[in-house]
C-alpha cells in the first residue's frame, strides 16, 4: 500500500548530526588540522571525517530513510535496521578518530582503531545503503529523483570501500604495493565519491520534489533532469574506473578525474536551470526561507564546481578554499536550510498528526521563527564567505574567527530545531489540543511507533 | 467488474444561450474519480474537444442522438495512472456517490491532508468524500488507515492532480 509514514529514527540521526557539525568547527576554532596543520595530516583527516561522515553522511542517511518514500511512494523496507546501522556509523567514526589521533601522536591509542573503525564505518554504510537498496528495488521503475538516490549509493559504497582500504593500509595493517599506490593518488577520487557523488547526488535528487513540494510547482521530469542524471551518473562512473587505473598502475587517472569534474558542472548547470524552472512555475509567490537559504547552497556549489575545473586551482591553498566552499557553503548550507524546514514538519506531524480534523491545530510555519532563522542563515553565509577568503590568502587568524562566526551561527540554528522539537514557538493557546502526542527531543516516542 | 456511472454533463443550455461551456466541461473533466468517465451533451459535434480531451488522456466516442445533438462518451485511457487503494477499500466503484467535494490544488502541503481529515470529520460513516489535490498525499494515506477509513485515488490523465475518494469508516 503506498503512503510515508514518520520514520522512527531520523530524529535521532539528525541529532547525531548537529552535534558533530558542532565538534567539527569547535576543532577548527580551536586551531586544530588544517591550516593549522598540513592538509594530510592526522589531525586534518579528523576534522575532515568528523564533518564528511559525522556531520554530512548522518544527516543525509536520516533525511533519506524519512524522504525515500516519498519519493517513491512506498514505506521503507528494514527500517529496524536503521538504529544498528546508526550505532555502527557512530562506533566506526569513534574509531576511525581515534585511529586518526593514533597517527598524529597526540595520544598513545592503539593504530588498530583505524582499520576497526573503517570496518565498522564499511558495515554501518553497507547496512544503510542495504535498507535503501531493497527498498528502491522495490519500486521499479524509479522516478527520476530516485535514480540519483540509487546513484548516490553506489558512490557511497565505493567512497567507503576505498577509505576502509586506506585505513588497512595507513595502520600498517595489510601491506600492499596495489594500496600503497591508491594512498598517494587516490585520495581526491575518495573525496569525490564520498562529497559529490555520494552526498551531492542525492542532495539533489532529494531536492527536486522538495523544491516543487514547498514551491507549489508542477513536477515534470524534464530532458535537462534526466540529462543532469546521466552527468551525475558518468561522473560517478569516470571517478570508479579513474579508482581502477590508479590501483593497477595505469596511467590516465588524472585525465579521467578532469572528465568527470567537467561532467559534473554540466550536471550542475542543467539542475539549476531546472531549479530555475520549477522557481518560475511556482504558484506560491513568496518562497520560505528554507528555499532562499538553498538557493544560496546552490549558488555557492555552482562556484565551487567551476572553479575546481580550474586546473591550477586544483592544488594547494586554492583547493582547500574550494573544497571548504563546497563542504560549508553547498553541502552544509543546503543540509541547514532543509533542516530548518524538515525537523518542522515532522515534529508537526508526530505532534499532531492524531488530532489533525479534530481540534484547531497550528501550522507548520507557527513552529519556527523565520524573521530570527534569517538572522542566522545571513550570518552562516557570511561567515563561510570570509572563512574561504581567509583559507585562499592564507590568512589563519581571520579564518578562526570566521569559523567562531560559523559555529555561532550553527549553534544558534540547532537552538532553533531544539525550540521547534519542544513545541515552544507555538503560540500556547494552539499548543497542546487534547489528543496531541508531546514528541521527545531525538528518540522515537516508543518502540513499537511508525516503520517495523 | 462494474465501473463508476459516467458523470454526465449537459452544455446544450448554455450552448443554447449563445454562453462558451469549455471552462465548465474542464471543471467537470477535473471532478471526475478516478477511472471515471464523462458523458457530454452537446448541440453540435464538438470536434475541437476532442483534441484537448485527447491531450488529457481520455478516448471519444461521439453518436447524434435525437433532434440533431450529440452525445459524446470520454473514457480515460487504459494507460492512465493505476488506482491505488488502502488495503481495505473492497470495490470503490460501489461507494456511494461522495457527499463532499474538495478543491485543494491551491493549497500548500500539509494544509490538503488538515482539510480531508477535519472533512471526514463531519461526514456520517459510510459517506465518501471526493478531493482534488495538487500531489500524492503520502503522509495522509496511513493516518486515514489508522482512522479507519477508507480510500482510493490516483493521478488525472495529465499527472498533474491527484483524486481521492475516502469512505468514512465506523470509528
Amino acid at each position: 500500500m503506498p503512503g510515508a509514514t514518520l520514520s522512527r529514527w531520523t530524529m535521532s540521526y539528525f541529532a547525531a548530526a548537529c552535534l558533530m557539525l558542532v565538534a567539527g568547527q569547535g576543532l577548527m576554532v580551536a586551531g586544530y588540522g588544517y591550516p593549522f596543520a598540513d592538509i594530510s595530516a592526522p589531525e586534518t583527516l579528523v576534522v575532515v571525517h568528523l564533518i564528511a561522515i559525522g556531520w554530512l553522511s548522518l544527516l543525509m542517511a536520516g533525511a533519506l530513510l524519512q524522504f525515500v518514500p516519498v519519493l517513491i511512494a512506498r514505506p521503507v523496507i528494514g527500517g529496524r535496521f536503521a538504529m544498528p546501522a546508526l550505532l555502527l556509523l557512530l562506533g566506526g567514526l569513534g574509531c576511525l578518530l581515534g585511529g586518526f589521533v593514533a597517527l598524529s601522536g597526540a595520544l598513545d591509542l592503539p593504530l588498530a582503531l583505524l582499520p576497526i573503525g573503517g570496518v565498522m564505518l564499511l558495515a554501518g554504510f553497507g547496512l544503510f545503503a542495504g535498507i535503501l537498496a531493497v527498498t528502491l528495488l522495490s519500486a521499479r521503475p524509479l522516478p527520476l529523483p530516485a535514480r540519483f538516490v540509487a546513484t548516490g549509493l553506489a558512490a557511497l559504497v565505493g567512497a567507503a570501500l576505498i577509505g576502509s582500504a586506506f585505513t588497512a593500509t595507513l595502520s600498517g595493517f595489510t601491506e600492499s604495493p596495489l594500496l600503497d599506490r591508491l594512498v598517494a593518488d587516490g585520495v581526491a577520487l575518495h573525496a569525490a565519491l564520498g562529497l559529490g557523488g555520494w552526498l551531492s547526488a542525492t542532495a539533489v535528487g532529494v531536492s527536486y520534489r522538495l523544491f516543487s513540494m514547498f514551491l507549489l510547482a508542477p513536477e515534470v521530469e524534464r530532458s535537462t533532469s534526466r540529462a543532469a542524471w546521466w552527468g551525475a551518473s558518468l561522473a560517478v562512473g569516470l571517478v570508479v574506473v579513474a579508482v581502477v587505473f590508479v590501483l593497477s598502475g595505469i596511467f590516465g587517472a588524472a585525465l579521467l578525474f578532469a572528465a568527470a569534474l567537467l561532467l559534473t558542472l554540466m550536471a550542475v548547470m542543467l539542475y539549476g536551470a531546472d531549479v530555475l524552472h520549477i522557481y518560475r512555475g511556482r504558484k506560491r509567490k513568496q518562497a520560505e526561507l528554507n528555499i532562499c537559504a538553498s538557493f544560496a547552497a546552490l549558488g555557492l556549489c555552482a562556484i565551487s564546481i567551476l572553479l575546481l575545473n580550474v586546473p591550477s586551482l586544483r592544488s594547494g591553498n586554492m583547493v582547500a578554499a574550494v573544497v571548504y566552499l563546497f563542504v560549508f557553503g553547498w553541502l552544509t548550507g543546503l543540509g541547514l536550510a532543509q533542516l530548518y524546514k524538515i525537523v518542522a514538519f515532522l515534529t508537526w506531524l508526530e505532534a499532531y498528526g492524531p488530532v489533525l480534523g479534530r481540534a484547531p491545530v497550528p501550522r507548520v510555519q507557527d513552529l519556527v521563527d523565520e524573521r530570527h532563522a534569517l538572522i542566522l542563515f545571513r550570518l552562516y553565509y557570511g561567515a563561510v564567505g570570509i572563512a574561504v577568503l581567509s583559507l585562499a590568502a592564507g590568512t589563519t587568524g581571520f579564518f578562526r574567527m570566521a569559523v567562531a562566526g560559523q559555529l555561532l551561527s550553527t549553534l544558534c540554528l540547532i537552538r532553533e530545531f531544539i525550540r521547534a522539537r519542544r513545541l515552544s514557538i507555538v503560540p500556547a493557546a494552539l499548543r497542546a489540543p487534547a489528543g496531541m502526542v508531546r514528541p521527545r527531543l531525538f528518540l522515537p516516542l516508543s518502540a513499537f511507533q511508525g516503520d517495523k | 467488474m462494474s465501473e463508476i456511472t459516467p458523470k454526465v454533463l449537459d452544455v446544450r443550455p448554455i450552448l443554447r444561450s449563445g454562453g462558451e461551456p469549455f471552462q465548465a466541461i474542464m471543471q467537470a473533466v477535473q471532478d471526475l474519480q478516478p477511472g471515471q468517465a464523462l458523458t457530454l451533451l452537446a448541440t453540435f459535434r464538438p470536434q475541437p474537444l476532442f483534441r484537448v480531451m485527447e491531450g488529457r488522456g481520455f478516448d471519444h466516442e461521439a453518436r447524434e442522438i435525437d433532434g440533431g445533438d450529440w452525445e459524446v462518451l470520454f473514457t480515460p485511457k487504459k494507460d492512465a495512472a493505476p488506482v491505488e487503494t488502502s488495503v481495505d477499500a473492497d470495490r470503490p466503484e460501489t461507494w456511494p456517490d461522495p457527499s463532499e467535494h474538495l478543491d485543494l490544488t491551491d493549497l500548500d502541503p500539509p494544509e490538503p491532508m488538515v482539510r480531508i481529515l477535519a472533512a471526514a470529520e463531519a461526514l456520517e460513516p459510510g459517506e465518501v468524500l471526493f478531493a482534488v489535490l495538487a500531489r500524492e498525499p503520502l503522509f495522509l494515506f496511513p493516518e486515514l488507515t489508522k482512522r479507519g477509513h477508507q480510500w482510493a485515488g490516483n493521478f488525472d490523465e495529465t499527472g498533474s492532480a491527484y483524486r481521492i475518494l475516502v469512505r468514512i469508516g465506523e470509528a
